[in-house]
């Protein structure tokens, strides 16, 4: 194969694979505030605990941190749910009770908090250095086939996610989320017991999210604490539920993949438009312009499309069709 | 929606616009964290990096007259972001090779998932984690910045030196500080030496007092610090000297600044505090005709790794031409060759003549700005420190460690 189609093959690829990861990562806060309305500014910190979690599950034994376990990637995945489903249920047990945006701060300061502990529990995850070598599935087949199945994973987790995320929609269950977000009170009156559903919400969110950094950090093998910088951790993703439709399973997923695309490609376009106008240090200057111009555009598309590509359909009710 | 359409419109049309028009271009791939924490450092070693550019082209270019391209990618020193961005070189931008990243963490990251399946040679001017050293990486990953392990050592060595053996340790909980504060500790107590309390501490706090009291115990005679001046160092000097806990210091190079004396005092320094860094030997031949043509361009040549991205760009231009095409497996190959110790020496802007070299068929040996650049087993080198006393001026006073 010719090689500059072969490379442009692999870079669709590796836009595919992450997209999907942020595509599952966007399921996850979909549940939270799509459909219960919960403000979950610390999606980096559960994306962390599921990445360090698989991290640590799944290398071979190392000096600078603990691990050795090199459990099968299922089980790490399984694990990593777990995990976070645990913290978040105590998370969730003092912080569900506060309001939208008291409830962002508070998530806000876990994630922090989870940051901080991973930098300075050193014996456990090798601190700021970080946890290398990670195992990635399939990676011993030659290229590019390693890549294709390592996609193939991402995607048939995302289907898998995708299809309990529908189900969970046009349940009952789902329309109680939904009515707890539009009208907390009118669901307490119908005899709806609303912390429970609302932490129920919290912690299968945060169990999706912390899959989505399981896998990638079998992607990228290797985590730090850079790895759970907000920027591509945690407002990227509200920007991509957002995008592609709040409370609509399939616009999140839509709203990750062209946003992830975006992002990534923005890259490649940005210094040649600036070269093309003919500024000076166009590779240094565009990586800033790009953000920019990433920026400004989100701003004039939800100016026009405040409710996403797909705006949110409600399931039919059963008594809808009757006169 | 429309307006996606257009900009992916857009972006085919750019990309192919630009393929077309480099035709006669070598592009190699030019990483690092432009955005991010240390932005403000990789402006200059990206400056450093195309000097050495603007020379090679300059002197007759690369192999038939083809142009060296530096491609920037912005590595934002974030794994997640490093691996996209080196990702892209790799792949659409077909670089034949990469100098950079410049964060150890990102290059760790896009090293092992990237450029190594795909057999990429990788040059960093500025990743110092040992943990680098330890990948599988088939001979493709390459530093021309010393590991942080050679600090640990210099520090070490300096201690044992003084004839102290017992020493307390501290260290700001950050990637660059605790990297060199682990070595620190194997190898002084390799030589003998105890350490006798060893101490994580995070920056910005107003005082270290209770630190450095427990830090007290089991009688040290110094103290070793691995933090940055501004953040917590010249604090736990200041906390150090007021208390009467400690009277002398051991610190790396996150230590080295002005304000350290001006803050603390000559006199209460003098004769009481080393400080190693990673330094280029500003008296050597190849560093001042890096200096001077780098001073010409408006920018600072003792910068941090600036020398270093010059010496990482030159070294994968050399390997180009020594491996005599744009293939990366042979690219990969010619970089252990121009730089192994042997063969006629080769300075920095001396491009015309290792050019005329090559083409004759002689082995060639660079020796950097940033030290000679001879890689060790793993691609590693060794490094250049130098030691920091206080002079008599107030100043620091530098003397080159052999």
């Amino acid at each position: 194969m010719d090689p500059v189609l072969y490379g442009y093959m692999l870079y669709g690829i590796s836009l595919l694979t992450v997209g999907g990861m942020y595509a599952i990562l966007t399921l996850g806060l979909n549940v939270q505030w799509g459909f219960t309305g919960l403000f979950n500014a610390g999606i980096a910190g559960f994306f962390g605990i599921g990445a360090y979690t698989a991290a640590i599950l799944t290398t071979s034994p190392h000096t600078s941190h603990v691990g050795g376990f090199q459990m099968p990637y299922v089980v790490a995945a399984i694990a990593a749910m777990l995990v976070a489903g645990i913290i978040a249920f105590l998370v969730g047990k003092v912080c569900l009770k506060l309001r939208s945006d008291y409830l962002a701060i508070a998530t806000i300061g876990i994630a922090e908090i989870f940051r901080l502990i991973v930098n300075n529990e050193t014996w456990a995850t090798n601190g700021p250095r970080g946890i290398s070598q990670i195992p990635r599935p399939f990676e011993g087949l030659p290229e590019p086939l390693n890549q294709f199945a390592f996609l193939g994973v991402v995607l048939v987790t995302l289907a898998g996610v995708y299809w309990l995320m529908e189900i969970a929609r046009k349940s009952p269950w789902g329309r109680v989320m939904t009515a707890i977000r539009d009208n907390e009170t009118s669901a307490k009156a119908a005899g709806k017991n609303v912390e429970t559903f609302r932490m129920e919400g919290f912690v299968i969110g945060c169990m999706i999210m912390a899959l989505a950094g399981a896998l990638m950090a079998h992607y990228l093998k290797f985590v730090n604490p850079q790895t759970t910088d907000p920027l591509l951790a945690t407002f990227i993703v509200f920007v991509m539920l957002v995008i592609g439709g709040s409370a609509n399973n399939k616009g999140a997923i839509l709203g990750a993949f062209l946003v992830w695309t975006l992002w990534s490609a923005s890259e490649i376009v940005a210094p040649r438009l600036l070269e093309a106008i003919g500024m000076a240090d166009a590779g240094i200057r565009s990586a800033y312009v790009r953000i920019f111009l990433i920026g400004l555009l989100l701003q004039i598309f939800l100016q026009k499309n405040p409710q996403g590509l797909l705006p949110e359909t409600r399931p039919s009710s059963p008594g809808k069709n009757e006169p | 929606m429309k307006l996606v359409k257009q900009l992916a419109v857009t972006a085919c049309a750019a990309a192919m616009f630009a393929t077309a028009a480099h035709a006669d271009s070598i592009k190699v791939g030019s990483a690092g964290g432009v955005t991010g924490p240390i932005a403000e450092l990789v402006a200059t070693i990206v400056k450093g990096r195309d000097l050495a550019r603007d020379q090679i082209n300059a002197e007759g270019g690369l192999l038939k007259g083809d142009k060296l391209e530096m491609v920037i990618g912005d590595s934002a020193c974030d794994p997640k972001a490093a691996v996209d961005a080196v990702g892209k070189l790799v792949n659409v931008e077909q670089v034949v090779g990469i100098v950079g990243p410049s964060c150890s963490g990102a290059t760790n990251a896009s090293v092992q998932a990237v450029t190594i399946p795909a057999g990429v040679a990788v040059l960093s001017d500025s990743a110092t984690a040992p943990s680098v050293t330890e990948l599988k990486d088939n001979d493709t990953v390459f530093r021309v910045a010393p590991s942080d392990a050679y600090q640990g050592l210099a520090i070490a060595q300096l201690v044992n030196k003084a004839g102290i053996k017992k020493v307390a340790m501290t260290y700001s909980n950050d990637d660059y500080n605790a990297g060199i504060a682990k070595v620190f500790e194997e190898e002084f107590k390799k030589m003998g030496g105890e350490v006798t309390a060893n101490q994580a501490h995070e920056p910005n706090k107003a005082s270290y007092r209770s630190e450095l009291q427990t830090l007290t115990a089991g009688g040290p005679e110094a103290i070793a610090i691995f933090a940055y001046y501004g953040s917590s160092g010249i604090t736990i000097i200041k906390n150090s000297l007021e208390n009467g806990l400690f009277g002398k210091f051991f610190a790396a190079d996150g230590m080295f600044d002005q304000s350290v004396i001006d803050q603390i005092g000559a006199d209460n320094l003098k004769g009481n505090i080393q400080i190693t860094q990673a330094s280029s030997d500003t008296a050597d031949a190849s560093y001042q005709a890096f200096a001077e043509a780098f001073k010409a361009t408006g920018a600072d040549p003792a910068a941090p790794y600036a020398a270093h991205g010059y010496d990482a760009t030159f070294m994968m231009a050399l390997a180009i031409e020594k491996a005599g095409a744009a293939d990366r497996a042979k690219i990969k190959d010619a970089l252990r060759a121009i730089s192994d110790g042997k063969g006629e020496v080769v300075r920095p802007g001396e491009w015309a003549k290792a050019k005329k070299l090559i083409a004759d068929g002689k082995d060639i040996n660079y020796e950097g700005a940033s030290g000679s650049a001879d890689f060790d087993e793993n691609g590693d080198v060794s490094g250049v420190f130098a030691v920091n006393v206080v002079g008599d001026d107030g100043k620091w006073a530098k003397e080159l460690l052999k």
